[in-house]
């Protein structure tokens, strides 16, 4: 599919000037130039047969028509690329994904490494240097930490010394709203103490556990700012983190597993306190541990106690045919709050393997693939776009 | 008396023209600004911030004002909106979004996307509500594909070390780990988006990675998958990995978000990341293809 893809998008590149300027001239803006798929043809039109009288201006009909075939053909390559791609990845619910589909959703729980320009107050990049940063995760709920590391390098990436002459954490408060928690400093160090890896290793390391260091009652977002030094040079550098400090829920009552409809479903036990909508996500590995889905859960739960169902589609186990036993990691959950900033209210997070799957037959699971009313309404739909613009390519292909 | 038939002829002629509305199936291309904004807010006519509304830029043509300026979480309320009047029951939309508009659709659509909608008539009021048209409801919106330029669903690194204020809550989003943790990109729900990426960017060529529009790089702009940046380029440029076109992975093996395909690089370096209040730089791409494609 992706040839395919690679395929229109160098047709369309090709086709676009030729179809635009024939779209642009031989249409009337806006209204005048919504052509109806299926509509007749006017008699005036350039897809309209030639009269005798109009050879003097056969030429200039036949271009027309000509630059309309291109102007379809690229409408149906657009409208089979939409198709093909909505059909492909909805064989499985968007609640059942191949990990392939979702490359950077399957490790959440990994340090996010940056690569910067050593950026200086002014505004400046220093030169022949990058500065390169950590930060454990963006999203943080109650007494979970936070380490972040800064280290500098040359172009060769040689580690260079650094000086870190002063850091802080503090309140990102709404715009003209004064923060009611105060600036707490942190101490980057390279002694390998205090969540520092390795002892002079040019690698610098703090750590921040909002909910022992000033911010145990702040819902909001919290700024760490770094000033640098390296050797003449003054940098800075920022680290932004989301903190929940009360959970909405908590996880109670462990993971029942079931083979229901030909899909395994992974129940998780949770007393909720607060109702409303909750987003789950988890990660299938097989038993080799090689990531193979992608699990979400989306939806509105009431108060007390629930379980959060989520499903391992039958067909997407089928078509990847992974090992058993199945493990179920790395699960991480919210409370969605609508036009809200904080938008979410975290729940605990449950790192690394949360359950292990019994083994089952492959031909324990079904091999259809996801059907919906939505689905349906999307290929339906596609599907008319698709035969609309090759009726016209067709029409105007014809002698 | 007169005044009385007036009425209900008046009123008759609003209910036909409701039912019409409800019942026949239209095509509308919402356009989805982005930071700064400059279009009244639910006022749908509003195209301040692209250019001339006489323009043509996709059938049916609807300006999805947010202030961009606040929190996406914020103002994402407004996009909902615009997309249940235009994007339910009959109704079909195409999409078109700038910058942070990215964003604002991408979010809606991954933490949204499969929520009960009710089907609207496609009449708003002063908010930019619209009635419901049935009662009955719908999962998600109809939403036939997005076309993207200079996209910030990545982030910008100007967001990251003060070159935009601070103080300014979409700047907080639009840091380059925040935007990319905000939600799943891959989750587009099916639909295409297609990416335009600029790379007509000097002024902060030593910030931003790679080639850039002056305000994101091409590891936002075109769709590169990951929790943080990266520096991508056009193929001339040997000691850079490329941003290739279409879906697949970029030079150097990094994969893009799914279904977002690169169908504009910039290789000539000749546009940039600003509308100018005329449709422009990269802009002026995405409004041909709509022209073109959303009918």
């Amino acid at each position: 599919m992706r040839n395919r893809r690679l395929a229109w998008a160098a047709a369309a590149v090709a086709a676009g000037a030729l179809g635009w300027y024939a779209w642009s001239s031989a249409a009337a803006p806006e209204a005048a130039a919504v052509a109806s798929a299926g509509a007749a043809l006017p008699a005036t039109s350039p897809f309209a047969p030639l009269s005798a009288s109009a050879s003097a201006f056969g030429d200039a009909n036949r271009r027309a028509r000509a630059e309309q075939l291109a102007l379809w053909q690229q409408r149906l390559a657009r409208a089979q690329d939409t198709l093909e791609a909505y059909r492909d990845s909805t064989r499985y619910p968007y609640e059942s994904q191949p990990s392939s589909a979702h490359p950077d959703q399957l490790y959440p729980n990994r340090p996010i490494d940056e690569d910067h320009a050593l950026r200086t107050r002014d505004g400046k990049a220093a030169s022949g240097v990058r500065l390169r940063t950590s930060q454990e995760r963006v999203f943080v709920q109650g007494s979970e930490s936070v380490r972040f590391t800064v280290s500098l390098v040359d172009e060769a990436g040689r580690t260079q010394p650094l000086r870190v002459s002063r850091a802080w954490a503090h309140e990102l408060p709404k715009p003209n709203t004064a923060s009611l928690f105060p600036e707490v400093p942190l101490n980057f160090n390279d002694d390998g103490t205090a969540g520092d890896a390795a002892p002079s290793d040019g690698v610098y390391s703090a750590t921040l556990q909002p909910a022992t260091q000033g911010f145990a009652q702040l819902l909001g977002a919290i700024r760490v700012e770094v000033d640098l030094q390296y050797r003449d040079e003054r940098g800075m550098t920022l680290f932004d983190i989301v903190y929940t400090p009360q959970s909405p829920a908590d996880w109670q009552g462990g993971v029942r597993e079931a083979l229901e409809d030909g899909s395994l479903n992974f129940y998780l036990g949770a007393n909720v306190r607060v109702p409303g909508r909750y987003v789950v996500t988890a990660r299938v590995d097989d038993a080799s541990g090689q990531p193979f889905a992608l699990l979400t859960f989306n939806d509105e739960v009431a108060a007390g106690a629930q379980a959060f169902r989520l499903s391992l589609f039958g067909k997407l186990v089928r078509d990847g045919k992974p090992a058993f036993p199945l493990t179920l990691r790395d699960v991480d959950a919210f409370l969605l709050r609508p036009d809200a900033f904080p938008d979410r209210l975290l729940m605990p997070r449950l790192a690394g393997i949360v359950h292990a799957s019994r083994s089952y037959a492959l031909a324990s699971f079904a091999d259809t693939e996801w059907s919906s009313e939505e689905r349906s309404r999307y290929l339906a739909e596609l599907q008319r776009d698709v035969d609309a613009a090759r009726t016209r390519v067709d029409q105007l292909g014809r002698p | 008396m007169r005044r009385w038939t007036g009425s209900v002829l008046k009123g008759a002629a609003a209910l036909a023209a409701l039912t019409a509305l409800g019942a026949t199936a239209t095509n509308y291309s919402l356009w989805i600004n982005g930071r700064t904004g400059g279009g009244q807010l639910g006022n749908y006519a509003d195209f301040a911030y692209w250019g001339p509304s006489s323009t043509a830029a996709g059938v049916n043509k609807k300006s999805v004002n947010w202030d961009g300026y606040n929190h996406v979480s914020d103002q994402s309320y407004l996009v909902r909106n615009a997309l249940d009047c235009y994007c339910t029951g009959a109704n079909w939309c195409y999409i078109a979004v700038h910058s942070a508009g990215n964003l604002m659709i991408g979010y809606n659509l991954d933490l949204y996307g499969g929520s009960a909608r009710y089907k609207k008539t496609p009449v708003p009021n002063a908010a930019g509500e619209c009635t419901n048209s049935d009662g009955s409801t719908q999962t998600g919106w109809n939403i036939k594909w997005v076309d993207v330029a200079a996209g910030a669903a990545g982030g910008s690194e100007l967001s990251d070390a003060g070159s935009w204020t601070t103080s300014e809550p979409l700047v907080q989003d639009l840091k380059t780990t925040t935007a990319r943790a905000m939600y799943n990109h891959n989750n587009t729900r099916g639909k295409m988006f297609y990416m335009y990426a600029g790379a007509k960017g000097t002024l902060y060529s030593g910030i931003l990675p790679g080639q850039d529009d002056e305000a994101v790089a091409y590891h936002s702009s075109g769709g590169v998958a990951g929790s943080s940046g990266g520096s991508y380029c056009n193929p001339s440029d040997w000691f850079c990995n490329d941003l290739t076109l279409g879906t697949g992975a970029t030079e150097g093996g990094h994969a893009k978000w799914t279904n977002h395909s690169v169908v504009f690089r910039d290789d000539s370096e000749s546009y940039n990341h600003y509308t100018n209040g005329n449709w422009g730089g990269v802009v002026s791409k995405v409004r041909a293809d709509m022209a073109l494609n959303a009918q």
